[in-house]
């Protein structure tokens, strides 16, 4: 039988409120001590509670592409194929069947399906884009992505709330290690969705300020995580991808390994669909399982990442789940969170593994995440050479 | 490395609820397209599909608050579960992995138009909180146990498909012992209005292979399978109805809604599946097709197949003529189909068949079920954005 692949990181791509570029923006944004939140231009917010978000800068990620594909791909197509280049840029890794693709998101192509519905409410039949249709299946950006850079391997797309980028790191982490690719772009991306979205969330009152259970919304608007005056996420978008590559395949082109990906766990806690039940337990913890198939103990992690995003029933739980799994490293909690940073996308969670890829000087280091519903992912990074 | 097997199904499709129902359809060759009630057809090229009848949604025990689509995933994965014999404890260790699309979109266009058109708000908005497709992993994995990974994939119309490929790579590596992959989609307005606008439908029950197909007909349906290691279901005297000997997984990187016209991609994810079940090509005894009637796939799959296979070596039929284009269910559906073909040694045919189309090689089973000794067979689905999954199965 041969040996397990060993998985590790040769580059990453990210585009961000915070920055659009390879290892050394994502470096730049670990560094970042201000948030990249700032009120919304896109559209008018003086109706709605909020009015902060993470936008990408139009001209900034325009430039990156000709007239002919800027016109051809939804603005959310342009994020993923954006960061994508980047990241494979950065790792200077072939395309072709031997490279695979893993998106994360929660949101997909919303907007083009609003535009597709509404073709049809103002004008009937006639009314309808075959243009747009592709566009309204989430895995619009996958396939936008693929074509872009010639991905012929499995190209996945992943929808998850909070978590989708962590869970698409996993994800094709297993697609490397099963032999299906010898490299994987893996990620996530969403984009803020425009106007009727901002309301929807505001109804559905998942957005800072959140109301509070007496209906009332208080405390200033801001993306807070695990703070005690958190009161709700902040959205953000962009897209980041980092390359996963067999280490064997990595070591013998002469790529520059970054981190090694020792272990990348997934489970569920079985609760209702956006629960967040603090006191809820998990006797099957894949923090727990991933730290043993690292073979590292909890006394070995330097840092520790969470997804923390200001939800205050999402932090809580996230933090008792910590605080129960590593109990003798209570200087780890709080996690860092880059969603303060950039703010909450499908994109957030592989930030923050490009970002602990980049800062293992001290030692390996845990990405965790937590969404309401229960999917828990757990990712261990280290050193190429601490093992 | 561990054996998988095939250790539990549930279906809900257009001929009703249940496994049995669903193979005594096939079975019969029974055409299970009709005039759409769902939504209004009124101006549309098409106005025929395969919807899950209403005194089936009825006798599903699933309450009717929730979103259609929920409703029918969790009716099948209760099956699939059941049918497998696994117990709390059992669930407890098991991965979930969801293909699909269109999430609950049938409530959230509701929601839509009204507002769109009373331009007030509506108090339909609750729908918006199943709209998303994870949300069928949300609810089935709550309401059933499940503690394992949970995973929903969106992989067009090969979704289903893919959820049993990534599925059978947890349990083959040993993450989990066992897994309940399928996939979940219900009709929904935007999917019925987008074919249309692509002229992708034909206006009558599809017709797949024939030469004079005019397009593909949509679905509505919901297919799980429990996959499991082959020692730990030994071990527990369940029954295994086939062992799932290998998957391939491609991307064409060429089109977002057309296929490559080699069929580059399809000959790959055959390829990769023989590879991985460590079978020969002439060993393969039945291909379930994508087969989705519209000119292009069903050229460009019979010239994939051809040149993985060899022209009219193979019998191929289309269950797609029989239950509709059941898009993020179609490929476990069709992998239900397959394991059932190989369980009973009957083919499933190929429905509203008169003529096959001449660049179409192949014997494609015209309309009447056929008696087969089947050892492998192979299932295909392919999808916009040129995703290509294919499945070997084995007795």
């Amino acid at each position: 039988m041969s040996a397990p692949r060993r998985v590790v990181v040769t580059g990453m791509g990210t585009v961000s409120a915070a920055g659009i570029g390879g290892r050394d923006v994502v470096r730049a944004v670990l560094a970042r001590r201000d948030s990249a939140l700032r009120p919304l231009r896109s559209f008018d917010t003086a109706t709605l509670p909020s009015h902060l978000a993470g936008e990408v800068d139009d001209e900034a990620l325009d430039a990156l592409f000709d007239r002919d594909a800027a016109r051809r791909l939804s603005r959310i197509c342009r994020l993923t194929v954006a960061a994508c280049r980047l990241a494979v840029e950065d790792a200077r890794v072939d395309a072709g069947p031997t490279l695979g693709l893993v998106v994360g998101t929660e949101f997909g192509d919303f907007r083009s399906s609003g535009e597709f519905a509404t073709g049809f409410l103002k004008r009937g039949p006639s009314g309808l884009s075959p243009m747009l249709f592709p566009g309204t299946v989430m895995n619009a950006m996958s396939a936008a992505a693929s074509i872009a850079i010639g991905v012929k391997g499995p190209a996945v797309t992943v929808n998850q709330g909070t978590v989708a980028g962590e869970v698409a790191l996993a994800r094709g982490a297993a697609l490397v290690a099963c032999g299906h690719a010898e490299a994987v772009l893996a990620g996530g991306v969403d984009e803020l969705c425009g106007p009727v979205y901002q309301r929807l969330a505001h109804e559905l009152g998942v957005l800072s300020p959140m109301r509070r259970p007496d209906g009332r919304r208080d405390g200033v608007e801001g993306c807070r995580p695990y703070a005690p005056d958190h009161n709700g996420p902040v959205l953000g978008e962009g897209a980041t991808f980092v390359v996963l590559e067999d280490g064997e395949v990595a070591g013998a082109r002469g790529a520059t390994i970054l981190a090694e990906l020792r272990a990348a766990r997934w489970g569920n806690i079985p609760v209702a669909p956006y629960a967040a039940p603090v006191g809820r337990r998990d006797p099957r913890s894949v923090l727990r399982a991933s730290l043993a198939e690292a073979r590292l103990p909890t006394a070995a992690l330097r840092s520790c990442w969470g997804s923390g995003h200001g939800d205050p029933a999402l932090d809580d739980w996230e933090l008792a789940l910590l605080r129960a799994d590593l109990a003798e490293r209570p200087d780890l909690l709080p996690p860092r969170s880059t969603a303060a940073l950039v703010g909450q996308h499908g994109g957030v969670g592989a930030l923050s593994a490009a970002a602990a890829s980049l800062d293992l000087g001290a030692g390996p280091a845990l990405v965790h995440g937590l969404a309401r519903g229960g999917c828990r992912v757990a990712l261990v990074l280290a050193s190429p050479t601490g093992r | 490395m561990s054996r998988v097997v095939v250790s539990g199904l549930g279906v809900v499709s257009p001929y009703g609820s249940g496994t049995k129902t669903f193979w005594a359809g096939l079975a019969a060759g029974a055409c299970a397209i009709r005039p759409i009630t769902l939504i209004d057809t009124e101006g549309f090229r098409s106005r025929v599909a395969a919807e899950v009848p209403a005194d089936a949604m009825a006798g599903l025990g699933v309450s009717p608050r929730r979103a259609r689509a929920d409703r029918l995933g969790l009716a099948a994965a209760r099956e699939a579960l059941a049918d497998a014999g696994l117990g709390p404890a059992d669930r407890a260790e098991a991965a979930l992995v969801i293909g699909a699309v269109g999430g609950g979109m049938l409530e959230g266009e509701a929601w839509f138009w009204e507002e769109t058109r009373t331009a007030r708000p509506s108090p339909r908005i609750k729908a918006l909180r199943s709209i998303l497709p994870y949300t069928h992993a949300e609810t089935i994995g709550w309401r059933l146990g499940i503690g394992g990974p949970k995973e929903t994939v969106v992989m067009a119309c090969a979704s289903g498909a893919a959820s049993i490929a990534l599925a059978a790579d947890l349990v083959r590596e040993g993450v989990v012992p066992l897994a309940l992959a399928g996939g979940v989609d219900a009709l929904t307005r935007i999917c019925f209005m987008g074919f249309n606008a692509l002229k992708l439908l034909d206006p009558d029950p599809c017709r797949p292979f024939d030469r004079d197909r005019k397009g593909m007909s949509i679905g509505e349906a919901a297919a799980f399978v429990v996959l499991e290691d082959a020692e730990r279901c030994r071990a527990r005297g369940a029954r295994d109805f086939a062992k799932l000997l290998g998957a391939g997984i491609s991307t064409d990187a060429h089109h977002v809604t057309s296929p490559h016209p080699e069929g580059e991609g399809m000959a790959r994810a055959m390829m990769l599946a023989l590879a991985a079940a460590r079978v020969d090509p002439r060993a393969v005894d039945y291909v379930n097709a994508h087969g989705t009637g519209t000119l292009q796939n069903d050229r460009i799959e019979a010239l994939a197949i051809a040149r993985v296979l060899g022209a009219g070596r193979v019998p191929i039929s289309s269950t797609k003529s029989l239950v509709g284009h059941t898009m993020a269910a179609a490929g476990s559906l069709e992998a239900v189909a397959s394991i059932l073909a190989l369980h009973h040694g009957l083919i499933p045919p190929t429905a509203n068949l008169r003529e096959v189309d001449p660049e179409i090689p192949f014997d494609c089973v015209p309309n009447i079920a056929r008696p087969a000794p089947i050892e492998v067979a192979l299932t295909n689905s392919f999808g916009f954005g040129g995703q290509n999954v294919s499945l070997v199965f084995g007795r």
